[in-house]
């Protein structure tokens, strides 16, 4: 594979392209879907092709095939090189790459537990019995629906480009989601959906401990059900659970600090950032505001070494102590900026564009523990999970919906609260941050960005934070 | 064509007892644009297979993409092998019998081949027709794409639906605050509509530069079938029977017959209207496909089925698979008979809303949701626009909103962008009493 990769970046060159790059993606997975313990199929994915990305008179041109042979690459190559020529005309200021220093590596995460270490009944006998697990965790509510989907998948590629990049990759990964649903006829119902995921094998099951996490969830849920009283409606201090936190940090640090999207490169689609050119040392929060993406967290769903454009990976400062520090950048957006690319190129797949995207977002934790930041609240509410959220297209006004959250009473936690909302700007967050515990915890989501649409695996995460003085509100429910 | 027929083949070969082979053969062209010029433009020559098939009533779904033929028989091989090891799907049910495919005709412009070649001059019409606004610049994409699907099943079905699409959506900025958007979609090359969408995005961009707060609280909303046409999407993805089964809908606790939405509105699934590129003769298992109401007149009319969910509900098919989840081809509401600048004059106190993202749910089953605007607002006051406002939320139940629906232009327009996901034609509708929110701090 990798003589086609390198012969399609020589054509590029010979086609008189200033920028050549060439992909071999694969992905192959399995998914099996289980509902109320059926199960309702399983599926394989296989998808294998090669991306070609050329610059020519300034203009990028993108085109990607499954057919793996000289010919498939040739014209692949050929027709990225006559489009780019064709809307080159219409460019004003012609693209460019930045001089990073390229990596030349092979590099592979080995699963502790490979895939076939565990015969496939026995995964289909996990996943079953989730759903017998929950039955009994109830006293009076029903629960009418449980989903479950469990995917294991492989993500290999070959990179090759015209100034010197090759990186070979190999990366394990596992996701399930779930989805539940508890009802009572008299109190209506309340759903929750989650993921889980990270690279590696099927030792991430293991520390996943489903078949103990659901019950427990069950049980809480329906009592958040029959006993849950509205939100306070003055304000008061807020304890918002590492879930939310780094759903918080990945909405209002980590897509706002993307130099594409800072660019209007997305302004059609996942649209601009407040962060404006220029922003670079301006104030967003306090003291306990530095939020980190880094994509070499061994285990970590958005595991990598070396993007998509062969630069190598590292941590990013994106918030530093309340202060936008450094945008994630890549080869082009880097030159905008007078700097080099930190590595954040990454595509879905063989038929998708390398893009500016997180990897691993989350806030830096703090010393405390949880229940010395608990005790420091004389009323508030602890949010601990979310289910409904959404952020503006600018990434300023936020909200998140409370699904399992508490009343806190002079450092204690009584009693259930129903739905509350938590409603913010950006800068109202990171400026009304009151503490920050030491419990570092991450999360699992595929996140959506570029047209047509990609979503790549990324964990977002962080402590419990203390937000002084918020008004909460209720939903219509 | 004839690998679909061979892989057919292959698979009942190896022992499986039903199968579907479904290839798309396709050619594709999107040039985006960003800042008034293009930021990529990319290109797809591609060849997917899907492959649905059953053994002893276990049910396995493969996407293969690539040319090399081993990679079907590898994965036929792969399945076969761990089928025993897996249970019966509790949505099995027989292959139903196939059908004559609809002739729905008139899907393929050959014009469209040509500007998938070089895109290049439609990108430059359509950014300089919204540049005849005084506007600062847009953004947005063209995709344009000619599609060959092939069909076998073990019922002995073979179809062959052929089409070409132009898509298109544009957003415009004019000033500090003011942003227009608008989408278009067709199966022909419109440079009309292209034009149409450029104008309506620009003028938006243009109307809303200078904005003020608005403070959130109940509100009379005039809906753009840009934003409507995202309610749809969820409104028909939760009229799917597998969404009821999954605990993913609101009709769960609903039947065909119930009033679910204002007397004024109604829902249609037509895969046979020629212009809009969802349309097709037959489903994805080769029954031919129908026009149906999913709200007829407020009333709860059709769920969308394949014959799992169809065995599961004791109905009937409705043409809509998907081999696991059934689908809506097109959405079409039904126009009323206002004119805008009349629905806006019914409004005492309300806001018109061009666009809308990030739709998300607290419950499915309930239908609360939150999802915000963007681009153009405008507050109404006693039938007038009075004046451009900034972002808030629709925070209420979709429930709601369905029932509250009080009027609808006659005019209508064909939508799809990253928010709508299926070809829709929609007008500007009234909704009244909706709650909205925004940030407290």
């Amino acid at each position: 594979m990798l003589d086609l990769v390198e012969y399609a970046v020589k054509l590029a060159s010979d086609l008189g392209a200033s920028y050549g790059e060439a992909r071999y993606h694969g992905i192959n997975g399995f998914t099996i879907y289980t509902r109320n313990g059926n199960v309702m199929g399983s599926g394989i994915t296989s998808r294998r092709g090669i991306a070609v990305r050329v610059v020519v008179n300034g203009a990028l041109g993108f085109a990607a095939t499954p057919e793996l042979t000289r010919d498939g690459v040739r014209k692949t190559v050929e027709k990225a090189v006559s489009l780019a020529k064709a809307v080159s005309q219409l460019m004003k200021k012609p693209l460019r790459q930045d001089d990073s220093r390229l990596g030349r590596a092979r590099y592979s995460v080995v699963a502790r537990k490979p895939f076939d270490s565990i015969p496939l009944d026995e995964k289909v006998n996990y996943m079953t019995g989730l759903w017998r697990n929950i039955q009994g965790s109830t006293k009076e509510a029903r629960i009418p629906v449980l989903t479950v989907t469990y995917n294991e998948w492989t993500e290999e590629k070959i990179i090759v480009n015209s100034d010197g990049g090759y990186v070979e990759s190999s990366i394990p990964r596992i996701t399930m989601y779930y989805n539940m649903v508890v009802t009572s006829p008299a109190k209506g119902s309340l759903q929750r959906w989650e993921q889980l995921g990270g690279s590696g094998g099927l030792e991430l099951l293991e520390k996943w401990r489903l078949h103990e996490k659901l019950p427990e969830e069950v049980g809480r849920y329906e009592e958040i059900l029959f006993k849950a009283l509205p939100p306070p409606t003055d304000p008061v201090d807020v304890i918002v659970g590492s879930e939310i936190v780094g759903l918080v940090v990945h909405e209002s640090c980590g897509h706002p600090s993307e130099a594409d999207r800072i660019m209007g490169r997305e302004a059609a689609q996942a649209g601009k950032s407040f962060i404006k050119p220029g922003m670079q040392g301006s104030r967003i929060g306090n003291e306990y505001a530095t939020v980190i993406d880094d994509p070499t967290i061994p285990g970590s769903y958005g595991f990598y070494l070396y993007d998509d454009e062969a630069v190598p990976a590292r941590a990013r400062y994106l918030y530093k102590e309340g202060v936008i520090y450094e945008h994630l950048q890549n080869r082009f957006t880097a030159p905008f900026y007078n700097t080099r690319s930190n590595g954040a190129a990454r595509a879905m797949d063989y038929a998708s564009e390398p893009i500016i995207r997180m990897a691993n977002t989350y806030l830096k934790p703090g010393d405390m523990s949880f229940e010395e930041l608990l005790e420091s609240v004389k009323r508030g509410v602890y949010i601990k999970s979310y289910m409904e959220w959404n952020i503006d297209d600018e990434r300023w006004s936020q909200r998140y919906v409370g699904l399992e959250a508490y009343m806190i009473e002079n450092g204690e936690l009584k009693g259930y609260v129903r739905n509350p909302v938590l409603e913010v700007t950006t800068k109202s967050f990171y400026s009304s941050i009151d503490g920050v515990d030491r419990n570092l915890e991450f999360y699992a989501g595929t996140c959506g960005k570029g047209e047509p649409s990609q979503g790549v695996p990324v964990w977002f995460g962080g402590p419990n934070v203390k937000l002084k003085n918020i008004r909460l509100r209720s939903t219509v429910g | 064509m004839e690998i679909y027929k061979r892989i057919l083949k292959e698979a009942l070969d190896k022992g499986f007892q039903e199968a579907i082979v479904r290839v798309l053969e396709s050619e594709r062209t999107m040039t985006k644009i960003a800042n008034s010029e293009p930021s990529v433009v990319q290109h797809w020559r591609s060849l997917d297979i899907g492959l649905y098939l059953v053994k002893d009533k276990r049910i396995f779904i493969a996407e293969v993409r690539g040319l090399d033929p081993s990679g079907t028989e590898y994965t036929l091989n792969q399945l076969f092998s761990i089928a025993d090891k897996l249970r019966e799907s509790e949505l099995y049910a027989p292959l139903p019998e196939p059908g004559k495919p609809v002739e729905v005709g008139n899907l393929v412009d050959k014009n469209i081949d040509k500007y998938i070649e070089d895109p290049s001059s439609l990108a430059e019409e359509v950014i300089s027709t919204a540049h005849e606004e005084r506007i600062d610049y847009i953004a947005g994409m063209i995709d344009l794409k000619h599609e060959k699907e092939y069909i076998a099943s073990s019922k002995g079905f073979e179809g062959m639906h052929e089409y070409t699409s132009m898509e298109s959506y544009i957003r415009a900025f004019a000033g500090e605050e003011g942003s227009g958007q608008w989408s278009t979609c067709s199966t022909k090359l419109r440079r009309d509509k292209l034009a149409e969408m450029a104008r309506i995005a620009a003028r938006y961009a243009v109307d809303s530069k200078s904005r003020v707060d608005i403070e959130p609280g109940i509100y009379d909303l005039i809906l753009s079938p840009m934003v409507f046409g995202n309610l749809l999407d969820y409104i028909s993805y939760m009229a799917s029977g597998f969404s009821i089964l999954t605990g993913m809908s609101m009709f769960i606790k609903n039947k065909p017959g119930d009033k679910v939405a204002s007397e004024k509105f109604t829902l249609i699934d037509n895969p046979h209207e020629p212009e809009l590129p969802g349309s097709r003769g037959f489903d994805l298992e080769g029954v031919p496909t129908i026009r149906k109401p999913i709200i007829e007149k407020g009333i709860l009319a059709t769920i969308l089925h394949n014959s799992k969910t169809a065995a599961k509900f004791s109905a009937s098919t409705t043409g809509n698979a998907g081999w696991i989840s059934p689908e809506p081809w097109n959405l079409i509401v039904e126009p009323g008979d206002y004119r805008l600048e009349e629905l806006i004059s019914e409004v005492k106190k309300g806001i018109l809303i061009n666009n809308n993202w990030y739709t998300r749910f607290q419950n499915y089953v309930e239908g609360e949701f939150s999802t915000i605007t963007r681009d153009a607002l405008f507050f109404i006051e006693n039938g007038e626009i009075k004046t451009a406002v900034r972002k808030i939320r629709i925070a209420d139940k979709l429930g709601n909103i369905l029932r509250n629906i009080d009027g609808l232009t006659k005019e209508r327009y064909d939508v799809k962008w990253w928010e709508i996901s299926y070809p829709t034609r929609a007008p500007y509708i009234l909704v009244r009493g909706v709650n909205t929110s925004k940030h407290t701090i």
